[in-house]
C-alpha cells in the first residue's frame, strides 16, 4: 500500500473497513491458505473442524466447492501454486489430495495419528505431513504406493511442516516448543530453536527467505536460512497467526481477542485493528498479490480484509463522499 | 462518522444442493481432463470416442436405474471390516455419497432408520 496522492490518504483515512464474510462452515476455521496468481485468479481453501474444506475464490470470497470425504476434523488445507490440486490434514487419520478443479478426491495417505499440517513442493511432485504422530514425511506424488521418507526427531505432535529454500530444506513447528530445520536428503536437523512456549502459527516467505512464527503475544521474524532472528513485536493480545505482505512493507496478526491487528513491519508500529469477528482469530493470511488478507475464526466464518481501504478491489467499491473528485486507484 | 466502505455484493455461499465445482466454469472446461480414455491418445479417433461415450452412458443409466428399481427393496450390503448388513433401501442422495435406509439389520441389533457412508461399501444385492 504506497499512498501516492494526498487525496487517497484523504479516503484512507475517511472510510471504515468493511470486511467480507464467507459463510458456509459450520464449526470453527483452523486453517487457510492461497493459491498463487493463476491465468483463472487466485483461490483460497479453508480447513474447518467440520470436516469439510471449502475452496472460494480468493478475491471475491465466492465459493466454488466443498471437497468432501473426511470422517473428522480438518485440520489443516493447501493449494499448489497453479490451484489445480488441494491437499488436506485430518482428524481421521489421514491425509488426501484432491482435485481442485473438479473436487474429487485423487488419493489418501493413512497416517498413524492425526494430521495437522500438509504442504506441496513447488512443482506438486511431493507433499509433506505432519501430525501428533511426531514424524514428518515426504510422499512422493508420483508414486503414492511407496513408502513415505520419514523424517524423526520432534517430542510433541507437529502442528506445521513446510518446504523451503527451493524445496531443499524442511521447516517444522511443534509442541515440544521447537522450530527445526532439516536438510531433505540427509533428514537432519540443520538447525533449531527454542521457545518458552509453544509455537502457535509458521508462515514462510519464500521471497527474501522470512520465517515468521508466533508464539504468546509475540510476533517473530527470522531468516529462514539462517534461523538468526530479525525482530520480534509484541501485540496487546495473545496471538494465534500472522502474515507478512508481500511488499514487506507491514503485517497483520490475529489471535484470542477475536480482532486483526495490522503493524507497520518497519517500525513494529500499531497502525490499526479491527472488530469483526465473534470469536478467536485462528488463521491469518495475505493474497498471493497483497491486496487483501483472509482471517479464519472460532465463529466457523472466513472474513476478507482490505489492505487499502477503500480502494476498488474484488467486491469493495471505491465510491467517495461529496467533496472528493474521483480517484483513480494509483499503485 | 466515518463511512463504510461500499461492496457491490457479499461473497456467494455454498450450494446446499452439491458439493459445486461447476462442470461449465471456464477453468473446469479448459483444465479438466477428460475422463474418456480414448481421447487422451494421440490421434483421437472421433468413432472410438463415441463408441467409449456410448458405453459410459449405458453403464451410468444402468446404475441409476438400479437405484429406482431398489426404492423399498431389501438389500443386502457388503461393507469394510467384513460387516454385512441388510435394509430398506430408501434413496440416495445426488452425489451418491449417503445411502438412506430403514430396519437396519445390524449386529448389534435394528437400527430405524440409518445413512449408510457409500464410500464404506463394497457391494450391494437385491432381488428384482
Amino acid at each position: 500500500m504506497i499512498l501516492t496522492s494526498q487525496s487517497e490518504t484523504k479516503v484512507s483515512m475517511a472510510m471504515r473497513q468493511t470486511p467480507l464474510t464467507c459463510s458456509g462452515h459450520t464449526r470453527p476455521v483452523v486453517d487457510l491458505a492461497f493459491s498463487g496468481i493463476t491465468p483463472y485468479g487466485y483461490f483460497l481453501i479453508s480447513a474447518c473442524k467440520d470436516g469439510k474444506p471449502m475452496l472460494r475464490q480468493g478475491d471475491t470470497g465466492d465459493w466454488i466447492g466443498t471437497f468432501l470425504g473426511h470422517k473428522g476434523a480438518v485440520w489443516g488445507a493447501t493449494l499448489n501454486n497453479e490451484a489445480t490440486k488441494a491437499a488436506t490434514a485430518a482428524a481421521d487419520f489421514t491425509a488426501k489430495v484432491w482435485d481442485a478443479v473438479t473436487g474429487d478426491e485423487v488419493l489418501t495417505l493413512a497416517h498413524k495419528h492425526i494430521v495437522k499440517s500438509v504442504n506441496f513442493t513447488q512443482d506438486s511432485s511431493c507433499l509433506l505431513t505432519g501430525g501428533n504422530d511426531k514424524i514428518i514425511r515426504i510422499y512422493d506424488l508420483n508414486k503414492p504406493e511407496a513408502e513415505p521418507q520419514e523424517i524423526t526427531g520432534h517430542t510433541s505432535a507437529i502442528k506445521k511442516a513446510l518446504w523451503c529454500n527451493n524445496d531443499t530444506q524442511i521447516l517444522s513447528a511443534a509442541d515440544d516448543k521447537t522450530v527445526r530445520l532439516w536438510d531433505r536428503n540427509s533428514t537432519e536437523v540443520v538447525k533449531q530453536l527454542s521457545f518458552d512456549m509453544s509455537v502457535s502459527s509458521m508462515e514462510y516467505i519464500p521471497d527474501g527467505e522470512v520465517l515468521v512464527i508466533t508464539y504468546g503475544k509475540t510476533i517473530a521474524f527470522y531468516n529462514a536460512l539462517s534461523l538468526d532472528m530479525i525482530k520480534t513485536v509484541d501485540a496487546p493480545a495473545s496471538i494465534h497467526s500472522a502474515s507478512l505482505h508481500p511488499d514487506k512493507d507491514f503485517f497483520v496478526a490475529g489471535g484470542d481477542d477475536f480482532k486483526l491487528y495490522k503493524f507497520d513491519y518497519g517500525t513494529k508500529e500499531e497502525l490499526e485493528s479491527y472488530k469483526g469477528h465473534f470469536g478467536p482469530v485462528h488463521c491469518v493470511r495475505f493474497s498471493p498479490d497483497g491486496e487483501l488478507y483472509a482471517s479464519g475464526s472460532e465463529d466457523g466464518t472466513l472474513r476478507l480484509w482490505q489492505t487499502a481501504v477503500g480502494k476498488t478491489y474484488g467486491l469493495w467499491k471505491c465510491v467517495l463522499p461529496g467533496e472528493f473528485s474521483c480517484l483513480i486507484p494509483n499503485e | 462518522m466515518r463511512p463504510h466502505v461500499s461492496v457491490l455484493r457479499l461473497p456467494r455461499g455454498p450450494d446446499p444442493n452439491g458439493r459445486g465445482f461447476d462442470p461449465n466454469s471456464p477453468r473446469f472446461i479448459a483444465l479438466c481432463p477428460t475422463t474418456i480414455s480414448a481421447s487422451t491418445e494421440t490421434g483421437t479417433d472421433s468413432v472410438q470416442i463415441r463408441e467409449e461415450q456410448r458405453a459410459r452412458s449405458v453403464l451410468r443409466e444402468s446404475f441409476l436405474r438400479t437405484l429406482i428399481a431398489m426404492t423399498n427393496k431389501q438389500v443386502q450390503f457388503h461393507m469394510y471390516e467384513r460387516v454385512k448388513v441388510e435394509a430398506k433401501f430408501g434413496a440416495s442422495d445426488i452425489d451418491v455419497l449417503n445411502f438412506q435406509v430403514s430396519e437396519l439389520h445390524t449386529p448389534i441389533g435394528v437400527q430405524k432408520e440409518a445413512l449408510l457412508r457409500c464410500q464404506d461399501v463394497i457391494s450391494y444385492s437385491f432381488d428384482l
